[in-house]
């Protein structure tokens, strides 16, 4: 089965910036792609190229496995950026343009996807009427408006209040959970952890890894433990060995093994046979945001 | 092709400017030919000169002049749609739909054509308002004689061409410029001060510089495919040979328009296609 996306050495340039530095990764079916990275690092450029929108300096990419120029992204629903419509028509008129130019959906369609995204009281009011809120979920009504196998969103969460945050949430996993391929940009970590299944990390231009969540995030294994004096504990783990570091994190203390290597019966009976009872043990995963910022700081 | 007709429909039926421009021409040309009309009265009513100037003008505002008359009285207004297709295509740089008609679908020749489109059809209209407006004026002005109807009416498609290419000449600039205010301001500046003036002096300095190549300068060039009717013309003393002059510079006109209409295109698809949205 072909990937969904292709993205091979892309690069981009504005003057001497290096906004895309050779870019490559595939995104498979039915995933749902996290796209993270700080601000500048590259994101909307990259869903601007494979949208078309931007060309790319050098590389290349492709969708289902065509070339650029074939009518993918007639199949691909996408938010970028901003949400983009005429001021002064209503969000029907505008979704009727959409449609017309991506041949998505029928007569029926617009209405559904503005009682999804609950539009549909106001779904004659001009856009230049709507708040921040309501044209981002026009722009996102847009983008299911035919029930596109495939979604781009950037930052789709952007100006909704935290009810409106985490019905998109919903939504999203409701999207993934039928199948869909979602490619998503986000700087909310916590939002992409709870949702996606692949994540890619962007620094100045720069991936500094892609892959499934698991596998980016599982580069050791964490193992917390406490007990009722850490100070003893600690002194005594350090003769246990097999772990590559240990840290003092809140009431407990972390012990860092490489993938697959903590062994918890074996801790849990060392100490006990040095005579320390654990009051904690648990093996941790390391979460998206730490990775993140272990990944993206200088 | 028929499905960017109809798109660009959708967006342009529910554009208040549009209407608005439509309303302003619909008063513009009826009220600038009436006021021509009334000079032509003057003219012809004046007693000792009556006559003479009657056989010499015939009825300008009758068929088959008529059609050359008000076109070249209406052509003066092509300022009111020139503002229409600057904010058409300025609108789509402050709305970001010329990124967004791409994302969903469009190729950027498809873009380039769906601007092309809306020029056409306000070419289109304001050429069929000129029509109307020429008709009126003959059965206005005159009894109405249905032979003589059609024998100038190649003015219709003089008046469409003119306007098309001055339309696309104020698309190019808010195409360039994207920001409406500036280049509503340019192409005003430019339309109705620097390019009269520069005629003017170069009309002045035609001996000098080798004839009047002010036929050259971007307006000019179609401005002359319809010349003064001899009744407003402005031709000097020898009026008969100046005006027959400006006659059989047409077809020459009518060429250089078109080679200049298909170069702004053919230059707006190319920038289009290389350009980041």
């Amino acid at each position: 089965m072909h990937p969904i996306l292709t993205i091979t050495g892309v690069s981009k340039n504005y003057g001497k910036l290096t906004a895309l530095d050779a870019v490559s990764f595939e995104v498979p079916a039915g995933a749902v792609f996290g796209i993270l990275g700080p601000n500048g690092s590259g994101k909307t450029t990259l869903l601007s190229i494979i949208l078309d929108v931007l060309h790319a300096d050098t590389g290349k990419f492709s969708w289902f496995g065509n070339s650029p120029q074939t009518n993918n992204r007639k199949q691909i629903g996408s938010l970028l950026e901003t949400p983009n419509f005429y001021h002064y028509l209503s969000a029907v008129d505008n979704l009727k343009i959409t449609q017309a130019i991506s041949g998505r959906g029928g007569s029926t369609d617009i209405d559904e996807v503005l009682r999804i995204v609950k539009l549909d009281e106001r779904k004659n009011s001009k856009f230049s009427s709507y708040s921040l809120g309501m044209k981002q979920r026009l722009a996102i009504g847009a983008a299911l408006l035919g029930n596109p196998g495939v979604l781009v969103f950037d930052e789709p969460t952007n100006g909704l209040d935290p009810v409106g945050i985490a019905e998109i949430r919903e939504l999203i996993k409701t999207l993934a959970a039928s199948g869909k391929t979602i490619i998503m940009a986000s700087h909310l970590l916590d939002e992409v952890e709870k949702v996606c299944t692949h994540v890619a990390i962007l620094k100045k231009g720069n991936l500094l890894t892609a892959g499934p969540v698991d596998e980016v995030l599982a580069q050791e294994d964490i193992v917390e433990i406490a007990a009722a004096n850490n100070d003893v504990l600690e002194s005594t783990v350090q003769d246990m060995g097999g772990f590559t570091k240990v840290k003092k994190h809140d009431n407990c203390l972390q012990l860092f093994y490489p993938v697959g290597t903590a062994q918890l019966d074996g801790i849990n009976k060392y100490c006990f046979d040095k005579g320390i009872t654990l009051q904690q043990l648990q093996l941790k995963k390391k979460s998206l945001e730490t990775k993140f910022f272990e990944l993206t700081n200088d | 092709m028929f499905s960017l007709i109809q798109i660009e429909w959708l967006k342009i039926k529910k554009y208040p400017a549009f209407w608005a421009m439509l309303i302003i021409v619909l008063l513009t040309y009826p009220a600038a030919n009436l006021m021509f009309y009334n000079v032509y009265l003057d003219i012809t009513t004046q007693k000792g000169t009556q006559m003479l100037a009657k056989m010499f003008l015939g009825n300008p505002f009758a068929f088959p002049e008529t059609w050359h008359t008000v076109a070249y009285i209406s052509s003066f207004f092509v300022i009111l749609p020139s503002i229409l297709v600057i904010m058409l295509v300025t609108n789509e740089y402050q709305y970001k739909t010329q990124r967004q008609n791409v994302i969903d679908g469009w190729t950027r020749r498809q873009f380039m054509a769906s601007k092309l489109i809306d020029v056409f059809i306000v070419s289109a209209i304001t050429t069929l308002l000129y029509a109307l407006v020429a008709i009126g004026f003959s059965i206005y002005a005159d009894t109405f004689d249905a032979t003589k109807m059609w024998e100038q009416s190649y003015y219709i498609g003089l008046f469409f061409l003119q306007t098309f290419a001055q339309l696309s000449i104020a698309f190019l600039l808010g195409y360039l410029i994207k920001k409406a205010f500036i280049a509503l301001g340019i192409f005003l500046f430019y339309y109705l001060i620097v390019e009269n003036i520069a005629t003017g002096y170069i009309r002045m300095k035609a001996e000098k510089i080798g004839g009047d190549l002010g036929r050259y300068l971007p307006f000019e060039i179609s401005d002359r495919m319809i010349v003064a009717p001899a009744f407003i013309g402005r031709f000097g003393k020898d009026i008969k040979t100046a005006y027959e002059k400006s006659l059989s510079e047409v077809p020459s006109q009518i060429a250089l328009s078109l080679l200049l209409t298909t170069a702004i295109w053919v230059l707006c698809f190319f920038l289009h296609r290389k350009k980041d949205l």
